[in-house]
């Protein structure tokens, strides 16, 4: 597999812009922040972690280039620094604590919402301007527009507060231990319910939007009635010819979502109180724990990086066109 | 031009957004008129059900939640509205100005804003607020305009280079006309539709991103606004004491103008890409196409 070097390029000037928000921002800022978290650390405040806060806040003597240097190098070794909320474990460890929460609820969702929202989106596109495509597809439109505090709040009102038919807060039931078994399992499940619920319509309406147009351009094409000219049902040429094909735009559109996802996801884990990266950060804001939040920033870039990275070679393998020009 | 504008008119969701939008702003600009009095001063006990003297209730505090929800409406609106409009000129400047002189020049600004995209907005809102500290309505405008003008860049971009070796374009350049000039004049009137996509979607996202951080706390914890609001009844845990109101009217307001701009939206995205269409006319030929298929088959 083959990427352009214009695509990596991105990916580095993206990352390389990270370290630089986290590096400047702290340094830039008027009242020192360094202050405050020698401050929040109060007794627990040794010299060597105050020193460890003070370079990595910019608050020594040194020409900035070669702490910028001393920086890279620090997260080269994935030093992302000391938290000062859970002083004395390091970033990594809180970040990695709650790392795989946030990532089995938003692949969760992602999975869920691409079956629907594509499933709906070709629907649409196929019968468009029926009685199915006129409801649906507002709808889509409107659910984008809808914060996912809004829903998130509303699910939280009416299925954990008023029917009560399902838990609230916290990714499995605190008196069970975590295990291999069906018990553990199923408590992750009906925990993960109402967060997957809440991140879902931003997605299934994006999906569905961009399945939808992508599929009414398809059906224009040759391929389209040569299918059917062969005597094919309507649905072989709707899922085999059409939207196979319409799916690609849908990838793409996957990748350059997932910031939003992951702004969807650190207002839900709030909401429900479910112990992933956005609860992390959020308890971090509070407590003005920088070098998390810092962390937190990376991570998620990281994270979105990485997605874009996989849809560039998934994209390679799934469009003909683009594989027959790289081989 | 004229036709877009009937096309506009005829459509009854387009119509139905632009009402609720409307009544909206006017409630916002007639807040003194419809709630008078001070809406963080304390008229009544704490979290009282909605009567007729308190319309949608009261908070934890005691305060009318009507008399905040009409005054919220003020500065929600003009930070999401003034943000979008933010978005809009960063965008379409950098779009317009990477697509027309190409090069080096584009090459530097395609990456910059390709960059820009793909990292996480909300995480990086959260990092630059916290190190702010709490950030009034107008830092929260600055922060989200300079982090999300990147997807209306890419579409100006791509629309300015289909654009830019056109007879019209190549003639101003032989006139002599400066590349400002060009660029505003000549180039940027044929965006429109683009345009008004890219103003509507971006107060779309400002209000999702405003809210979000005033949920969180980053906003002004004194200032009256949906998001403020949120804020506050989440943290008097309104919705364990099933005080609906307190969440639920800055939840409708949020909500509403979110389905107001999301129906315009709809509508910019129909007129602007045709094949999106399923109105009306629509339905007739698909009609029509029906009848003559049905037609030939009996024929046969």
């Amino acid at each position: 597999m083959r990427l352009s070097p214009r695509r990596l390029a991105v990916y580095c000037v993206a990352f390389l812009f990270a370290i630089l928000v986290n590096f400047t921002v702290p340094r830039l800022m008027p009242g020192s922040p360094v202050d405050s978290m020698i401050a929040q650390l109060g007794p627990r405040a040794t010299p060597a972690a105050i020193e460890a806060i003070r370079a990595r806040f910019g608050a020594i003597e040194k020409p900035v280039l070669e702490q910028f240097v001393d920086y890279v190098v620090g997260l080269a070794h994935f030093d992302l620094g000391v938290s000062v909320k859970y002083y004395p474990q390091t970033v990594t460890e809180v970040l990695g604590r709650s790392l795989g929460w946030t990532a089995f609820l938003v692949i969760t969702a992602i999975v869920f919402s691409l079956c629907v929202g594509v499933s709906l989106g070709a629907i649409a596109a196929w019968r468009r301007g029926g009685r199915f495509d006129t409801i649906i597809t507002p709808f889509s439109v409107v659910m984008i527009a809808v914060p996912p505090v809004i829903i998130a709040l509303a699910t939280l009102f009416f299925f954990g507060v008023t029917l009560r038919f399902l838990p609230v807060g916290y990714a499995y039931d605190p008196s069970l231990d975590p295990g291999l078994n069906f018990t553990f399992f199923g408590s992750v499940f009906l925990h993960a319910i109402m967060p997957v619920l809440t991140l879902s319509p931003y997605l299934i309406g994006e999906f569905q939007t961009t399945m939808r147009s992508s599929m009414i351009s398809v059906l224009g094409e040759d391929y389209v009635t040569m299918g059917r000219a062969k005597g094919l049902t309507e649905t072989a040429v709707m899922f085999s010819y059409a939207a196979r094909n319409a799916m690609l735009p849908v990838l793409t559109n996957l990748a350059l979502m997932l910031g939003a996802v992951f702004g969807g996801s650190i207002v839900t884990e709030i909401v429900f109180n479910y112990p992933g990266l956005g609860l992390t950060l959020y308890t971090a804001s509070v407590a003005r724990d920088y070098p998390v939040i810092q962390g937190q920033l990376l991570l998620m870039t990281l994270a979105t990086l990485g997605a874009n990275l996989l849809v560039d070679i998934i994209y390679g393998i799934v469009d003909p066109r683009v594989r027959e020009s790289a081989a | 031009m004229s036709s877009s504008f009937t096309l506009f008119w005829r459509q009854k969701k387009a119509l139905a957004g632009l009402v609720i939008i409307l009544s909206l702003c006017l409630m916002a600009l007639f807040a003194p008129l419809i709630a008078p009095g001070d809406p963080s001063e304390r008229v009544g006990r704490s979290h009282q059900a909605p009567t007729v003297e308190h319309y949608f209730g009261t908070t934890k505090m005691g305060r009318d939640v009507y008399s905040q929800f009409v005054w919220g409406a003020r500065p929600s609106l003009a930070v999401g509205f003034a943000t979008g409009l933010a978005i809009t000129a960063l965008g379409t400047v950098v779009g317009l100005v990477a697509g027309y002189f190409g090069g080096r020049t584009d090459a530097t600004l395609d990456l910059l804003t390709n960059a820009v995209l793909v990292i996480p907005n909300i995480p990086l809102l959260i990092l630059l607020a916290s190190f702010a500290g709490t950030v009034g309505p107008w830092a929260i405008m600055a922060i989200i305009a300079l982090t999300s003008w990147p997807w209306g860049a890419r579409m100006t971009r791509s629309q300015t280079l289909a654009l830019r070796n056109r007879e019209f374009v190549v003639a101003a350049r032989m006139v002599g006309e400066p590349a400002w000039r060009i660029i505003f004049v000549e180039i940027l009137p044929n965006l429109a539709p683009l345009i008004g996509i890219n103003i509507v979607g971006s107060i779309i996202y400002a209000i999702v991103a405003q809210t979000t951080l005033e949920y969180l706390g980053f906003g002004d914890p004194l200032s009256v606004t949906w998001g403020t609001m949120l804020y506050n009844a989440q943290n008097s845990s309104a919705i364990i004491l099933r005080a609906w109101w307190d969440i639920g009217a800055p939840a409708a307001g949020i909500a509403l103008t979110g389905l107001g701009l999301a129906l315009i939206n709809f509508t910019f995205d129909e007129i602007a890409n045709p094949q999106l269409r399923s109105g009306p006319a629509l339905s007739r030929w698909l009609r029509l196409n029906r009848l003559r298929r049905r037609e030939l088959g009996a024929a046969r």
